[in-house]
């Protein structure tokens, strides 16, 4: 294994001693690795420790108006539930997405730092950054990780010059433009309701009640999926939280409790 | 599961590709583009991760670009394999891409020309060629009723019979293929041949076209 | 042959439960003292709190010489803050700050299972809880550490609050006055106590409130 895949530039001197306070912020940050012969053991007990939570539903889909973004809350550790409340859809500025499946601490971290080089690119330009540069900017960071053992499946959903934009970013290094993407572990079942229902004229409350559906039936049926159907609209003038339920309440308001006729009673058997 | 394959015929090079972009069972997208148009006059045809599809690729296009720039004329076809394959042979023993390709191109001297590189930096010049599992049934197809200086109707109508078998006898077969060529005129997409349509994806390139 | 061959294995897990719970004027931060390495206990005194900045308290369980290099580098850190910035680093900001600490190594982890309690700028308690590559996210209460599974369901059957992800959003203040989120603490604690071998001897709790922090401790099972 090899531990020079974009890490050679990387080297100390960037960092002045180590408070990594005066660190220059558009620098590549800067990670200890492990001294051993054996990294991919090293990798795989930090992937272990971490246990990536994969299981997530999110969603993304242009349609006329727009962009839609959903997602579900929960973040499990194997069997156990670690968080019911995790923020899966990142604000990464007033005019752009992103959504988090995989590595919760991949996500969010380059998540940040991609809002970062955001800004950066905003001050030095003028202008806001285009949802395909943006993309491309975390398409190649994790492009250069590859192999390290990085889980991050990610959408990034943006309005810009050119209208409204959608890119799938993986930490495979694989980038897609599309229209429709659904990623994480309850993305099968999402996807099923999405593809159904979907319509490229839809108005704003129609998507987003499709959207917060087909979160809600992948939160249903796929275990690892749940907690609050977060929903996002971006529009010409930037995003806007559309709706944010609790799925546990959302299932009885789809479908709520019709009393049943009980067909049989059950009685005692007269003891012999 | 990827196909890609592309012939020589009479003054032109056709390469066709499927367009589905996957990840295990998941079909993300149905209409990605995996034929790059290099420069004016070659096609890249890719198969293989798509994080290394798209970056190997894009950075063989640049460098191509690069070398046109400072030399004043483009890389010829054969060149252009050369430097591809020498690309994937050194980063063959560091971090080797997962990219197997099919370079066509056109060449004032030499003419159509078709090559055939694999991961692992064996390059070839060939008639025909095909990667991936549909290359099982349209290699056959090709060795059946290929020859040379096929005329374009009878290149399309072979490119489709090999489609044709392919999704009829391939268990997980791609829906949609993009056919190009390249010939004294440029290269350029010569055909889709699609299965299913994205209404999503056709409304808004056409909602991007009337703006 | 094949034969395995025995790596260095710098990782040890020491076990421990940390809690925190955050009110409207007020945060707790609880810990107990107990240390083991297997079934060993090392020692039954063993502080797992850090006292970060006036108003923000860590709490850390898992391997705890990862733990003390994690203390040694963000004390290090806010002490050059506070010569360049000439105050103390708010929780938030040291919140952040904890995140990107344990991201920088996420190729060889601090195995570190922290939370971090304290108030924030508008001098309400506020707790954020981790993983240990950076990971993190703001919560009313939160439990790390060996005995967090057995804590975290009792704290959500009392302190269950509207997700803040709800839209209306509801106020999700923890509903407990300070001296009832004590008795809480000090509950689950004895109650976590009874079924998990790596939490025991004795409980810290540091109270941060406007009026500053203070300790206060109850004993535990020994056993």
């Amino acid at each position: 294994m090899k531990l020079d895949s974009g890490l050679e530039n990387s080297s100390s001197i960037f960092l002045g001693g180590c408070s990594g306070l005066e660190a220059d912020f558009s620098a590549p940050p800067l990670f200890d690795l492990p001294i051993t012969n054996d990294f991919d053991g090293w990798q795989k007990k930090s992937v272990q420790m971490v246990k990536p939570a994969r299981g997530t539903t999110t969603l993304a889909f242009i349609f006329k108006e727009g962009v839609m973004v959903a997602a579900d809350s929960r973040a499990s550790m194997g069997g156990y539930i670690s968080s019911q409340s995790v923020k899966k859809i990142i604000e990464i500025n007033p005019y752009m997405l992103g959504t988090m499946a995989g590595g919760a601490a991949d996500c969010q971290f380059w998540h940040r730092n991609l809002g970062v080089k955001c800004r950066l690119h905003e001050l030095a330009n003028k202008r806001r950054i285009s949802v395909t540069g943006a993309s491309k900017l975390l398409a190649n960071i994790l492009y250069s990780y590859r192999g390290m053992g990085l889980s991050v499946g990610t959408m990034i959903a943006g309005w810009d010059e050119k209208g409204p934009g959608l890119y799938y970013v993986d930490s495979e290094g694989g980038r897609l433009k599309g229209t429709r993407f659904s990623v994480g572990s309850g993305s099968p079942y999402a996807y099923g309701v999405l593809d159904n229902g979907y319509k490229y004229d839809m108005s704003i409350p129609e998507a987003a009640e499709l959207a917060r559906r087909a979160i809600y039936h992948a939160t249903f049926r796929d275990a690892a999926s749940g907690g609050v159907a977060s929903v996002y609209y971006v529009g010409p003038d930037g995003w806007k939280k559309m709706s944010g339920d609790d799925v546990g309440e959302l299932h009885y308001s789809y479908y709520p409790v019709v009393p049943s006729v009980v067909e049989q009673e059950m009685t005692e058997v007269p003891v012999a | 599961m990827e196909c890609v394959f592309g012939m020589v015929c009479d003054g032109f090079v056709l390469v066709a590709a499927d367009t589905s972009a996957v990840n295990s069972i998941l079909v993300h997208k149905s209409d990605e583009d995996k034929i790059m148009v290099l420069d004016s006059h070659k096609l890249l045809g890719a198969s293989g991760e798509s994080g290394d599809r798209v970056q190997f690729t894009e950075y063989i296009q640049k460098n191509v670009s690069l070398y046109q720039f400072r030399n004043g004329i483009p890389l010829t076809t054969a060149a252009t394999a050369n430097f591809t394959r020498g690309e994937l042979a050194t980063a063959l023993r560091k971090n080797p891409y997962s990219v197997n390709l099919l370079l066509a191109g056109y060449d004032k001297e030499t003419g159509p020309s078709l090559y055939y590189i694999d991961y692992i930096a064996s390059c070839h010049k060939v008639e025909k060629g095909a990667f991936g599992y549909g290359a099982y049934f349209s290699l056959s197809m090709m060795d059946r009723h290929y020859r040379s200086g096929m005329s374009l109707e009878e290149a399309t109508d072979l490119a489709e019979k090999c489609i044709v078998e392919i999704r009829s006898r391939l268990v997980v077969a791609p829906p949609n293929f993009v056919i190009k060529i390249v010939d004294k005129d440029g290269a350029r997409v010569h055909k889709w041949v699609d299965s299913i349509k994205d209404e999503g994806a056709a409304a808004v390139a056409a909602a991007l076209a009337a703006a | 042959m094949a034969h395995k061959q025995q790596r260095f294995d710098p990782y040890d897990m020491n076990g421990g439960t940390c809690v925190a719970i955050a009110g409207a004027d007020y945060c707790v931060i609880a810990a107990d003292t107990r240390m083991s390495t297997g079934y060993s206990i090392l020692t039954r005194d063993y502080s797992k709190l850090c006292k970060l900045a006036d108003k923000c308290i860590m709490a850390s369980g898992g391997f705890q010489a990862d733990v003390k290099a994690l203390q040694k580098a963000l004390s290090a850190k806010h002490l050059i803050y506070q010569h360049q910035h000439g105050k103390q680093v708010s929780c938030p900001a040291m919140g952040q700050l904890l995140s990107n600490t344990l991201y920088y190594k996420r190729f060889f982890p601090y195995y570190a299972f922290n939370v971090l309690g304290g108030l924030d700028n508008e001098g309400k308690g506020c707790v954020y809880t981790y993983d240990a590559v950076g990971s993190y996210e703001r919560v009313g209460y939160s439990a790390q550490g060996s005995g967090s599974t057995l804590i975290m369901p009792v704290l959500d059957n009392q302190l269950k609050s509207p997700s803040p992800l709800l839209l209306p959003a509801v106020d999700a203040v923890t509903p407990l006055l300070e001296a009832e989120a004590i008795d809480l603490v000090k509950d689950v604690f004895a109650s976590a106590t009874e079924r998990d071998i790596y939490t025991g001897d004795r409980l810290e709790i540091m109270v941060v409130n406007a009026a500053g922090t203070r300790t206060e401790y109850v004993e535990l099972r020994k056993d």
